[in-house]
């Protein structure tokens, strides 16, 4: 198994995908850190207007900022999906399958992958965040050494949520092979279908991955404080990250059935 | 035992029978030709021998083994499938590297195999730039990086040049008197004459004949005759038919004539003054045997000019 991982990452790192992916992680995490500067606080349910910047010093403001890049956990899924429907897209399916012609095998390899290289995008965004946003942040007179030591609070969150994102995403490319279909479907759900759904339900937003990540990463003081977006209940931490872990599980089980019974020709 | 062994084979896809109840084997040391034409089913049963498609019933195994059981399958088993399944923006080691490291061979025979089938100096180029033959030959080094005994090639000719298939020739020659089992498909069987002991013949999914090559070629001598190359074909083509032998015309010039021996026909052409520009002895080529053996219920282009 872990020589069939290592023969997945390398087959990973040699196309551009993993690549563009971080660095689009990089360039969004950039503007994630310049809305934490730009964002004023709620003081007594009356939002400050005025023009210009914070220097964020309380613990909630230094942990949004560690934690700035947390929404591109959304390219970690994308990476999973990816990984798995390129495969079909350049038919390279056949060669994999002749060197692993158990499917299922096939299947969990790329989903411990994606896991791994889910957690290294989290640590590259973090590091990121850490560099860009540490340096914005002592260039404003802030406190470095305050953000450093919040980095322990938000970093196990990131590192799980970016990991059962890339889970989720081989789960659904292993059902939708058609990397245009996976890709379409899963970017539907997420900016579109989701937020409907909870506009329709308000108490939706604890069962969908998103709802459910922000409870895994544990990050809920980003948002006010007191256990949720404001006006929002979420799942505990572990209740969160195992609902993730369900989905992309349930969709790497049903995809498994698909492929198994299907010829490639 | 030998190396291969298909047992009562069939797929259907959907309405289609792609191959129908076919048993064959495949014996170490030799080459055996997997011949059919276009749309007899040989992709689809190296497929399904490999495990990529799955057989509607029937078997198919390496010594008693179905593909998806065998522990090692890319150190029993290399094959070079129909091109294309590269990722084009990999490059060609890393393409080498990534399957020796998944089947847990040693990552220097990625190296040792681009040498092998000459494409050591393009090792670091990106696969979507090759042409179909440099392709073609990154799928063979594919197949022998864990030195597998037994081989399955389909079509693996196509976009070679001349060179090239000849190298592919010695090379499986060569595979196989090591005592490897080499199956190699293809829809010529001119092209395959130098290369194969045996030959499974294969037309509409269907066992048409497995023989050795010899048994063809004795198949093939039963249809010789005479080629005349004459511009009164239409008198030649009367004259012949009054004298009860099966003639026909191939093109404007040309005719020939079934089981005709030269001691017969030359006295006939002086006889009626028939204008001669060239006599020619026609021994059936196998590709004729072929031809005439996979049209039968095939219908089709490959019937044409060829009676039966
Ligand atoms: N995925 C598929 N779906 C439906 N029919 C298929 C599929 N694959 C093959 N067939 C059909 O099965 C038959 C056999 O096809 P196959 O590709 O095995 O032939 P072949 O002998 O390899 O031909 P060629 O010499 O052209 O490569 C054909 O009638 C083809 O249309
Ligand atoms: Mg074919």
């Amino acid at each position: 198994m872990i020589r069939l991982v290592r023969a997945e990452w390398l087959k990973l790192r040699t196309t551009a995908v993993p690549w563009v992916l971080a660095i689009i992680a990089v360039v969004l995490d950039a503007l994630f850190i310049l809305t934490v500067f730009l964002t004023k606080p709620n003081v007594g349910g009356v939002r400050d207007t005025s023009a210009g910047y914070i220097v964020p010093h309380t613990v909630t403001q230094l942990r949004d900022l560690v934690g700035a890049g947390f929404e591109t956990y959304l390219l970690a899924m994308l990476l999973g999906a990816l990984c798995i429907t390129t495969e079909f897209r350049h038919k390279t399916v056949t060669t994999s399958f002749l060197v692993v012609p158990r499917r299922a095998t096939f299947v969990t390899v790329k989903l411990v992958t994606a896991a791994v290289a889910g957690i290294g995008l989290a640590v590259g965004v973090l590091v990121a965040t850490v560099i860009g946003g540490g340096a914005a942040l002592a260039a404003r007179g802030g406190s470095f050494t305050a953000m450093l030591h919040q980095v322990p609070a938000v970093a196990p969150g990131m590192l799980l949520v970016f990991a059962l994102f890339a889970i989720l995403g081989v789960g659904v490319g292993s059902l939708l092979t058609n990397q245009v279909a996976a890709i379409t479907a899963l970017l539907g759900w997420f900016v579109v279908a989701q937020n409907i759904l909870i506009g329709l339900v308000h108490g939706a937003l604890k069962w969908v991955p998103s709802g459910a990540a922000e409870a895994a990463a544990n990050l809920s003081v980003r948002n006010g404080g007191g256990g949720g977006i404001v006006g929002f209940e979420l799942f505990t931490w572990w209740q969160g990250a195992l609902l993730l872990l369900g989905y992309g599980v349930a969709f790497a089980a049903v995809g498994w059935a698909v492929m198994t019974r299907r010829d490639i020709t | 035992m030998p190396a291969i062994e298909v047992n009562g084979l069939t797929k259907r896809f959907g309405p289609v029978v792609a191959v129908d109840d076919l048993s064959f084997a495949v014996p170490a040391g030799r080459v055996t030709g997997f011949l059919g034409p276009n749309g007899a089913g040989k992709t689809t049963t190296l497929r399904m021998l490999l495990g990529l498609v799955h057989a509607t019933s029937g078997s198919a195994t390496f010594d008693g083994t179905p593909y998806q059981d065998l522990p090692d399958p890319l150190r029993r088993v290399g094959a070079v499938l129909e091109a294309t399944s590269f990722h084009p923006g990999r490059r060609a080691i890393h393409h080498l590297r990534m399957v020796a490291m998944g089947a847990g061979l040693p990552l220097g025979r990625a190296e040792e195999v681009l040498d092998l089938v000459g494409l050591g100096d393009v090792a670091r180029r990106r696969v979507g730039g090759f042409s179909l033959g440099m392709r073609q030959r990154l799928e063979l080094a594919t197949a022998l990086l864990g030195d597998p005994q037994v081989l399955i090639l389909d079509e693996p000719a196509n976009g070679l040049d001349p060179q090239g298939i000849l190298w592919l020739r010695t090379f499986l020659r060569h595979q196989a008197a090591s005592g490897r089992a080499v199956l190699v498909s293809s829809h010529l069987l001119s092209e395959m004459e130098e290369t194969v002991d045996e030959v499974v013949i294969l037309a509409a999914g269907r066992l048409v004949m497995q023989t050795t090559l010899a048994g063809l070629a004795a198949r093939a001598g039963r249809h010789g005759g005479m080629r005349v190359r004459s511009p009164e074909a239409d008198r030649l083509v009367d004259v012949l038919a009054g004298a009860g032998a099966m003639a026909r015309r191939v093109d404007a010039e040309h005719v020939v004539v079934d089981g005709a021996t030269p001691e017969w026909l030359g006295p006939i052409l002086a006889h009626h003054q028939i204008v001669c520009y060239g006599l020619a002895e026609e021994r059936g080529s196998l590709e004729d045997v072929f031809l005439s053996l996979t049209s039968g219920d095939g219908g089709g282009p490959g019937s044409i000019g060829h009676p039966g």
